[in-house]
C-alpha cells in the first residue's frame, strides 16, 4: 500500500505531472478513436473514483479532499474529464459520419427545435437533480468558518480561490507582474480575439474533431493543461510555503526546498564568460532582452515563412500576426516552466531596479 | 388548432420518466433529511431531556415541600375554614342580601363616576377656553367667569357623591366582613403555608408535556413559529469578545444546554445539567459574577456563540474525561478557535481579566497558590511579566560570596542543587537533557569552573560582626528553631516542596546548611541578618546572644550530601575551546584566536565566567557584581495566555499540539525542545529545570493563562476606590513579605498552624485586625513588637521595614476591617454612673481566669488564654471592644471567648447589672476596660524592660 503511495507520490511532482498531462492530452487526440470509447470512458470514471475512494483512506489525502473548499474541486475532475471525453466522442462520432458522407449529427432534424418535453423536461429534471445536490451539500459540509480573521497570522498555505490557483501556480514560474497582470489579461484578450481571429467556417452547431483539429487542441492545451490541470495542482499538491507534496505526503511546514535558481544573466555573464556582472543593466542583461526579442519579433515572421504558411494565406496578415503573438504568448509558460526544470533558470531578463523581471 | 403533428424526441421518454420519478424520490428524500437534520440537532435533543429532568426534579420538589408543611397547623387552619364556611352557610340569606345591594351599589358608583369624570372633563375644556379668551379679551368675561365658576361648584358636588356612595360602600363592606373575614383570614394563612406548593404545582403544570407543545410548536419543520426548545443566550453589553478588528459584546449561548447552571438543585445530576458550584461567589443572581452581566466564556473561555459541543471548544480537564469525550460527543482538539475553554480546574487564571494584577482573588484558591508559586520559583525575575514588576531578586545575595562559601560547596551546589536539597527553589543549569552526553561533561565543567571563579573573584571582602563566636547547646537550638517561628518560612526535613507550599519555602531550607557553611557566618547571619545583606527578607527574632549560639549550633549539625561530584576534570584545551566558542559568535575566528592567545589562564576564566553568568542569566535572581543592570533573558510572559498556539515551537516531541500541552511539556522538561535537532551548542535553550512535580507544574500552567491580553473595558472591572486601591496592595504585600506565611488573613494563609499541635498555638488570625487595633498602636507595635501572648512560644520578629510598607499594611487591615479613614485617637472618659456596674461585671463574668495579668495562669489550659487586658486603652479600638463582647463567634470564628450575651434573651441579660438590659452591661464593661493601665505597650519609650520569651 505504500508503496503504491509512493508511486503517487513521486508522479505527482510537478514536472512528471505536468509530462504526463500533456501527454494524456497528446494521446487522447492521435488516438481519439481508442480514447473515446465506452470501454475507455468507464475505465477512466472506474479507475478516477477508486483513486479518491481508496486514496481518502490515507488521513493526509482524506484532509485534502474532505476540506470544504476543496470538494467541488473533486467534482471538477469528474466532470472535466467527463466533458472532454464526452465532447471528443461525439466529435469522434460526428467524424466518422462525415467521413461516410452523412452529415453530423445535430444536422439531421436542423428544422426544428425539441422544446415541449425534450427540453423542458430535461430542464426539469435538472433542476430537481441540482436542488437534491445543494441540499444534501448543506447538510452535510459545514460553512468553513475560521477564528476571527488576525492581521498579525497568516495562514500557511496561502491559496488563492480555486479559479486562481492556476495564476498562482503561475507565480512559481513568473514575475507577478506577468503572472498575475499581464498573462491573465492576455488570456481575455485572447478569448475575447477567439471570434475575430478563428475564419475556420467548419463546426459550426455540431461536433467536430476533423474538421477543426489545430484550434481544438490548442484550446485544449490551453485549458485543460494550462489553466485546469495547474488548478488541480494548486489545490491538492501544493503544500505550506508553496512547497510540492504528494497527495499522500504529510504538510510538514518545516520542509526545505533549496531555491538555487540562476538568471540568465548569471549563466551568460558569470558562468559561460567567467566574468562579474555588468552595472549597467541594459547590458547585463542584454541576452535576455534579445532572446525575448526574437521570440516576440523574429519568431512569428519566421513562423509566417516556414511552419505555418498555410495559416498565413487563410488568416490574412494582421490575423495571423495576433493569432501567432497570442499563441507564442499561451506557450510562453510551458517553456518557462521547462527552462525552470532543466536549467533552474530563475528570469530570462531580471531588471529589479525598475522592477520588471520575465 | 393545428393538429399536432407526431415528431421525433431527442430522448426516450420512458426513460425520461424513470429518470424524473427516479429524482424526484431523490428531492423528497432529501427534503425529508434536511427537515430531520433541523429537527434532530445536539442542542435540541439536549433541551428535550432537560424538560423530563426538570419535570423530575420539580414533582421530587414539590412532593418534598408537600412533605414539609406542618401537619397539625394546617389541618387547624382547614378546621377553621370549614368552622367559618359553615357559618357563611348559615348566613347565607343575609349574605346573599348584602351582595346583591353591593351589586347596586357598585351599579350607581360607576355611574356617578362616569359622570364626575366626564363633569371634570367639561370644566377643563371650558376653563381652559376662558383663560384663554382672558388674556386676548381681559374685559368682558364677566359671564364667562361665572360659567366657569359653576360648573367648577357642579364638578365638586359630583365629587361628593361619589365619595358618599364609596362610604356606602365602606361599610357595606364591613358587613359582609362581619361574616366572611374568619373564612379570608384563614384562606390567606392557608395560602400563605402551601405557596411554594402552589407556585411548584404551576410550574410543573407548564414544563409538563402537552399535545400542542410536542406535536405543535416543536414539531419538524412547524417549529420555526414559537418552539419551546430555543436558542438561549446572554448579551453582556460591558465583557466584550476581541476579534482583532473590533470589540463586541459577548454572546453566550451556553445556556442552551447548561439550562439550570443558576437553579438550586441540580448539583448532583451530570453535566450540562448541573448546578455551577459557589452560586454565591458566582453566577447567582446576588453574586458578585451574575449571569446576566457577567456571562459565562469570560472566565471559562472557548467559543460562546456555538451551540454544538465540539465547536464551543470544550476542554477536558483529565484523560479519563477526555476519553469519554471522545466516545460520547466524538470529542477531537478544537481547531477553529484560538481560545477554547480552559479544563475546569484551571478556570481562576481567567480572573486576571478584571481583577487586573490582583495577587491574591477572594473565592479563587488556584489561582492564588499559582501566583504564589510563581512569585517564589521566581519566573518574573527572567521572565517579565506584568504586575510583577520591581519585585526583589528571589535568590540570595552573590556579591560577598567570599564571606560565606567555599568554590567547591559552589560547584557542587550548580551542579545539581537537588542533590544538596530536594526543597530548594534553585533550578538545575548544567546537566539536564539537552546537555547531558559524555561528550558535554568537559563543556559542562569547565563553565560551572569558570562562572563560580567570577563570583569568587569579584566578591566583596564580608567582615562578621563576631569574628570568632563561642559555640552553644544544640538541643537547646533545635527546640528554639522548632518552636519560636523560623519554621514559619523554613523547612527542615520535608521533601515534597509541593505539599509543603510556596510559603513554608519562603526561606531557604535548612537542611544541610551544616554543610554548606560555616559556624560563625551561621551565628553572625542569626544574630543580625542585614549585616550580610541589607536588603534581606529575614527578620531579627530578637534573640540572645547564648541563644543564637544554640541555634548556630543546631543548624551546624544539620549536615547532609554534598551534592553531585564533577563527573570530568576540563583540561585547559576544552576551557578554552568553549571561551572560543562564545567569542567566536561576536568577531570572526581569527580575531577570537588572537584575542584567547592574549590571556592568561586566569584571565579567561574569569572571561568565559561572565560570558557564562550573561548567558544562563543567573544575575536575573541573584545580585552579582557587574550585572547590576543586565536585562533578563527569559522571553516576556505578560501575554502568554493569549499566544497563539501557532507561535510555539514543538520541535520533534510528541505531545498534543495544544498550549496547555506545550506549557506542561516545557515546565516538565525545559530543554526538551532541543531533542533530535542539530544544534551548536551556544544555539540550545538555555531555561534551567526546576524539578516541577505534576501538581505546581499545574499551579505554574494556571499563572501563565492567567496572563492575558488585557481586553476588557474599565466598565467590566471592579470599581476603583481607595479601599479596594489599599486592600489589593496590602493582600499583595503580605504575600510578598510571607506574612500569610504564619498569620490566616482573609481566610488564607496561617500556614503555620500544619507545625503546632493545636492551632491555638499558631500565631494569631488577622482578618479583624484593622477594625480591632488601634492603628498607631499597631504601627508602634510592627517597629518593636512586644509580647502580646506571654504562653505562646512563636513571637512576632522585628522585620525593620520602611514606613511605606507598615503604612500600607495598617492601611490594608483598616479598609478590609471597614474601618478606613484618617487614624483617630480616643479620647476616654467613664461614666461614673457606670463605673460601678462595670467593675462589677468584670468580676462577676471573671475576665481575669483567661486574660493574662503579668503571670500565666497556671489553672487553664494554654488554649483557653488571652491577652492582657490591660492594654487595651492603647491598643483596642473601643467600638470593636462592644462587636466582640456581642458576638465573639461571629469576629473570630473557632475562639474560646464566651458569649455572654447569647440572642435570647438579648436584648435582656442574664445578669441583674443595670436594669438587666445587655446594651448599657457590655458598655458598662468596656467602659472599666478602658480605664485599666499598666500593660505592655509598644509606645514606651525604648530602654524600658520589655518582656518577652
Amino acid at each position: 500500500m505504500d508503496f503504491i503511495k509512493g508511486i503517487f507520490n513521486v508522479l505527482a511532482d510537478p514536472r512528471l505531472y505536468f509530462f504526463l498531462m500533456v501527454l494524456s492530452l497528446v494521446l487522447m487526440v492521435w488516438k481519439r478513436e481508442v480514447f473515446t470509447s465506452k470501454a475507455v470512458g468507464y475505465g477512466v470514471l472506474i479507475f478516477l473514483t477508486l483513486f479518491f475512494a481508496l486514496g481518502g483512506l490515507d488521513p493526509n489525502f482524506q484532509l485534502i479532499i474532505t476540506k470544504p473548499d476543496n470538494v467541488p474541486i473533486v467534482g471538477l475532475i469528474f466532470l472535466l474529464v467527463f466533458f472532454t471525453w464526452y465532447s471528443m466522442r461525439q466529435a469522434v462520432l460526428n467524424d466518422q459520419r462525415i467521413a461516410k458522407g452523412e452529415g453530423p449529427i445535430e444536422k439531421a432534424e436542423s428544422d426544428r427545435v425539441w422544446v415541449w418535453p425534450d427540453l423542458v423536461y430535461t430542464e426539469l429534471i435538472a433542476l430537481i437533480l441540482c436542488s437534491v445536490v445543494l441540499i444534501v451539500w448543506s447538510i452535510l459540509l459545514k460553512a468553513p468558518l475560521e477564528q476571527p480573521a488576525n492581521r498579525a497570522v497568516t495562514p500557511n498555505p496561502s491559496k488563492a480561490p480555486w479559479y486562481f490557483l492556476g495564476l498562482q501556480e503561475m507565480l512559481v514560474y513568473f514575475d507577478p507582474w506577468l503572472a498575475g497582470v499581464v498573462l491573465p489579461s492576455l488570456i481575455i484578450v485572447g478569448l475575447i480575439a477567439i471570434p475575430y481571429i478563428d475564419k475556420n467556417p467548419k463546426g459550426n452547431g455540431y461536433f467536430t474533431f476533423a474538421e477543426r483539429k489545430v484550434e481544438i487542441t490548442v484550446f485544449l492545451f490551453g485549458f485543460v493543461i494550462l489553466w485546469s490541470s495547474l488548478i488541480v495542482l494548486g489545490t491538492f499538491l501544493r503544500g505550506p510555503n508553496w512547497n510540492f507534496f504528494g497527495p499522500f505526503e504529510y504538510w510538514d511546514t518545516h520542509k526545505l526546498e533549496a531555491l538555487t535558481n540562476v538568471n540568465l544573466s548569471e549563466y551568460f555573464w558569470v558562468r559561460a564568460l567567467g566574468q562579474g556582472l555588468p552595472t549597467n543593466y541594459v547590458l547585463r542583461e542584454l541576452p535576455g532582452i534579445l532572446l525575448c526579442l526574437i521570440y516576440v519579433l523574429v519568431l512569428p515572421p519566421l513562423l509566417a515563412r516556414r511552419g505555418f504558411k498555410p495559416y498565413l494565406a487563410k488568416l490574412g496578415a494582421p490575423r495571423f500576426y495576433v493569432t501567432v503573438f497570442l499563441f507564442l504568448m499561451m506557450m510562453s509558460l510551458p517553456i518557462k516552466m521547462l527552462l525552470r526544470w532543466i536549467f533552474n533558470l530563475k528570469y530570462i531578463v531580471a531588471i529589479p531596479e525598475i522592477f520588471f523581471n520575465i | 388548432m393545428a393538429e399536432k403533428k407526431a415528431v421525433g424526441h431527442a430522448y426516450n421518454i420512458d426513460f425520461l420518466n424513470v429518470v424524473f420519478a427516479a429524482s424526484s424520490i431523490f428531492l423528497f428524500v432529501s427534503t425529508i433529511w434536511m427537515v430531520w437534520d433541523d429537527f434532530d440537532r445536539e442542542w435540541k435533543n439536549t433541551q428535550r431531556q432537560f424538560t423530563q429532568l426538570e419535570l423530575e426534579v420539580t414533582r421530587q420538589q414539590l412532593a418534598q415541600s408537600e412533605r414539609g408543611v406542618d401537619r397539625a397547623k394546617m389541618q387547624g387552619l382547614q378546621q377553621q375554614l370549614a368552622v367559618s364556611q359553615k357559618s357563611i352557610e348559615a348566613n347565607r340569606q343575609r349574605i346573599d342580601e348584602i351582595n346583591d345591594r353591593m351589586a347596586d351599589i357598585d351599579a350607581r358608583l360607576y355611574r356617578v363616576n362616569q359622570a364626575a369624570q366626564f363633569a371634570k372633563a367639561t370644566y377643563d375644556v371650558n376653563r381652559y377656553a376662558f383663560e384663554a379668551e382672558r388674556k386676548e379679551n381681559p374685559e368682558g368675561i364677566g359671564e364667562r367667569q361665572k360659567e366657569v365658576e359653576a360648573e367648577a361648584e357642579r364638578v365638586r358636588e359630583r365629587n361628593l357623591e361619589v365619595q358618599k356612595i364609596e362610604a356606602e360602600r365602606a361599610a357595606l363592606q364591613a358587613e359582609l366582613g362581619k361574616y366572611t373575614s374568619q373564612a379570608a383570614e384563614a384562606q390567606k394563612q392557608i395560602a400563605e403555608i402551601t405557596f411554594e406548593q402552589n407556585r411548584l404545582r404551576r410550574l410543573v403544570q407548564t414544563i409538563e408535556p402537552s399535545v400542542v407543545k410536542d406535536y405543535f410548536r416543536n414539531a419538524p419543520l412547524l417549529d420555526f413559529m414559537a418552539p419551546t426548545l430555543t436558542v438561549r443566550q446572554i448579551v453582556t453589553p460591558n465583557v466584550v469578545d476581541d476579534v482583532n478588528f473590533a470589540r463586541v459584546a459577548k454572546m453566550d449561548r451556553c445556556t442552551t444546554c447548561h439550562l439550570a447552571i443558576d437553579r438550586r438543585g441540580y448539583e448532583k445530576y451530570p453535566q450540562p445539567f448541573r448546578t455551577h458550584p459557589n452560586l454565591q461567589a458566582y453566577v447567582g443572581s446576588d453574586s458578585p459574577h451574575p449571569m446576566a452581566t457577567t456571562g459565562c466564556t469570560v472566565c471559562h473561555q472557548g467559543l460562546g456563540g456555538s451551540t454544538s459541543f465540539n465547536d464551543a471548544s470544550h476542554y477536558p480537564g483529565n484523560p479519563k474525561q477526555r476519553q469519554e469525550w471522545e466516545e460520547k460527543y466524538h470529542w477531537h482538539e478544537p481547531h477553529m478557535w484560538d481560545y477554547p475553554m480552559l479544563p475546569t480546574n484551571m478556570t481562576e487564571a481567567s480572573c486576571q481579566q478584571c481583577h487586573r494584577q490582583e495577587v491574591y482573588v477572594p473565592n479563587a484558591p488556584k489561582v492564588n497558590v499559582a501566583y504564589s508559586t510563581y512569585e517564589r520559583a521566581g519566573c518574573y525575575a527572567c521572565h517579565k511579566t506584568k504586575g510583577f514588576e520591581n519585585l526583589r531578586k528571589p535568590g540570595p545575595i552573590l556579591t560577598r560570596i567570599n564571606g560565606k562559601l567555599t568554590e567547591d560547596w559552589v560547584k557542587n551546589w550548580v551542579r545539581d542543587p537537588y542533590a544538596v536539597k530536594n526543597v530548594t527553589w534553585m533550578p538545575k543549569v548544567w546537566y539536564n537533557s539537552n546537555s547531558n552526553s559524555p561528550a558535554d561533561h568537559p563543556r559542562n565543567e569547565a563553565e560551572i569552573n569558570a562562572a563560580v571563579a567570577y563570583l569568587f573573584a569579584n566578591s566583596e571582602t564580608y567582615t562578621p560582626a563576631v569574628a570568632s563566636p563561642p559555640k552553644g547547646n544544640p538541643a537547646a537550638g533545635e527546640q528554639i528553631v522548632r518552636s519560636i517561628g523560623c519554621l514559619g518560612c523554613h523547612v527542615i526535613e520535608e521533601s515534597d516542596r509541593a505539599a509543603v507550599g510556596p510559603r513554608r519555602t519562603f526561606g531557604q531550607p535548612l537542611k544541610s546548611v551544616g554543610s554548606k557553611t560555616t559556624y560563625a557566618w551561621l551565628y553572625n547571619w542569626v544574630r543580625d541578618p542585614k549585616h550580610y545583606n541589607p536588603a534581606t527578607y529575614m527578620p531579627d527574632l530578637r534573640l540572645t546572644d547564648p541563644q543564637v549560639a544554640d541555634v548556630a549550633t543546631y543548624l551546624t549539625t544539620l549536615t547532609g550530601s554534598n551534592g553531585m561530584p564533577a563527573p570530568v576534570t576540563p583540561t585547559q584545551a576544552q576551557s578554552d575551546a568553549v571561551l572560543l566558542d562564545y567569542l567566536r559568535n561576536l568577531m570572526p575566528l581569527a580575531e577570537a584566536q588572537g584575542r584567547l592567545e592574549k590571556m592568561d589562564v586566569k584571565a579567561k576564566q574569569l572571561d568565559l565566567g561572565q560570558r557564562v553568568i550573561a548567558r544562563y542569566g543567573c544575575f536575573s535572581c541573584h545580585d552579582i557584581k557587574g550585572f547590576e543592570n543586565t536585562q533578563p533573558i527569559g522571553v516576556d510572559l505578560s501575554e502568554e495566555g493569549s499566544k497563539l498556539v501557532t507561535r510555539l515551537d514543538f520541535a520533534f516531541v510528541d505531545i498534543e499540539h495544544s498550549k496547555l500541552e506545550w506549557f506542561h511539556q516545557k515546565l516538565k522538561d525545559p530543554r526538551s525542545f532541543d531533542q533530535g535537532r542539530v544544534l551548536e551548542p551556544l544555539e540550545k535553550l538555555r531555561m534551567p529545570d526546576y524539578h516541577f512535580n505534576d501538581v505546581e507544574n499545574e499551579r505554574l500552567q494556571t499563572a501563565i493563562m492567567s496572563f492575558q491580553r488585557d481586553v476588557q473595558p474599565a466598565s467590566a472591572l471592579p470599581a476603583r476606590t481607595a479601599k479596594r486601591d489599599y486592600t489589593v496592595r496590602g493582600r499583595a504585600l503580605v504575600r510578598r513579605q510571607n506574612c500569610v506565611g504564619c498569620h490566616e488573613i482573609e481566610g488564607d494563609g496561617g500556614d503555620y498552624r500544619t507545625v503546632v499541635t493545636d492551632p491555638t498555638l499558631a500565631p494569631p488570625m488577622l482578618t479583624p485586625e484593622g477594625a480591632k487595633v488601634q492603628p498607631d498602636w499597631l504601627y508602634a507595635f510592627l517597629q518593636a513588637p512586644i509580647t502580646i501572648r506571654p504562653w505562646l512560644s512563636v513571637r512576632m520578629p522585628t522585620f525593620g521595614l520602611d514606613d511605606g510598607r507598615w503604612n500600607a499594611i495598617i492601611d490594608y487591615f483598616e479598609a478590609s476591617g471597614n474601618s478606613i479613614g484618617p487614624f483617630r485617637t480616643y479620647d476616654h472618659a467613664e461614666l461614673t454612673s457606670m463605673a460601678g456596674p462595670g467593675r462589677q461585671l468584670f468580676d462577676l463574668l471573671r475576665c481575669q481566669q483567661c486574660h493574662v495579668l503579668g503571670a500565666i495562669p497556671a489553672d487553664q489550659p494554654l488554649s483557653n488564654l488571652a491577652p492582657d487586658l490591660r492594654m487595651t486603652h492603647e491598643r483596642l479600638k473601643p467600638e470593636w471592644i462592644l462587636d466582640w463582647l456581642r458576638n465573639p463567634q461571629r469576629i473570630q470564628p473557632g475562639t474560646r471567648m464566651p458569649q455572654f450575651w447569647p440572642a435570647p434573651p438579648y436584648p435582656k441579660s442574664a445578669y441583674p447589672q443595670l436594669g438587666g438590659e445587655a446594651e448599657p452591661q457590655i458598655r458598662a464593661i468596656r467602659d472599666h476596660l478602658m480605664t485599666l493601665r499598666g500593660g505592655p505597650s509598644p509606645k514606651r519609650p525604648a530602654g524600658t524592660a520589655q518582656s518577652t520569651n
